[in-house]
């Protein structure tokens, strides 16, 4: 279990970091190509994409625990 | 024509170069669960010394990269071990700390004696 727990946050950190670059990348693009080489794009896209690694994170740590219930008709 | 039709074609242009990116994100898993996003990191830790190898031969520099040293060191072990010794340095304190103050009230009877 705590192998598991270790394997969950090297895949978080590696999804964040991954998630962030390619968020700065696309925000250095749109920078240039858009918004006349401003930086908030590209700041922008690097939080974007730190959020979007946060919250899959947060996700996946929660997942065991997340309890998916269904409604039960009367016939 | 071609005036009105030039600052279309630059948006035309513009917009697909970003779309594309977009879609190059979207398409190689950059932008989907924890897995797709290690796994894509994965692969491109693997392409990059390969890659860098044939570029360098591309521009006639066959120097050899410096190996990246493997490092014993762990830094979850080394926390741990620092807190492992902390704790039993904190849970011996009190013990130490009367003992220290007998071997003191000794020192000081025996240069009063």
């Amino acid at each position: 279990m705590a192998d598991e727990y270790g394997r969950k946050w090297d895949r978080c950190l590696a999804d964040t970091a991954v998630k962030t670059v390619t968020g700065l990348g696309v925000g250095v693009v749109f920078s240039v190509l858009f918004f006349k080489r401003r930086t908030w794009p590209v700041s922008f896209g690097s939080g974007l994409g730190l959020g979007m690694g946060y919250s899959n994170c947060q996700h996946d740590f929660r997942l065991p625990y997340l309890i998916h219930g269904r409604t039960v008709k009367d016939q | 024509m071609a005036t009105k039709l030039l600052p279309v074609v630059k948006l035309a242009t513009k917009v697909g170069i970003a779309g594309g990116a977009v879609y190059v994100a979207y398409d190689s898993g950059l932008l989907g669960g924890s897995e797709q996003g290690s796994e894509a990191l994965r692969k491109a830790r693997a392409a990059v010394p390969p890659a860098i190898e044939e570029w360098m031969k591309y521009f006639g520099l066959q120097t050899q990269l410096p190996t990246i040293p493997n490092v014993e060191f762990s830094p979850v072990q080394a926390w741990n071990s620092g807190v492992r010794w902390t704790i039993s340095r904190l849970s011996e304190a009190p013990t130490k700390a009367s003992e220290m103050t007998t071997q003191g009230f000794q020192f000081v009877k025996n240069l009063l004696k």
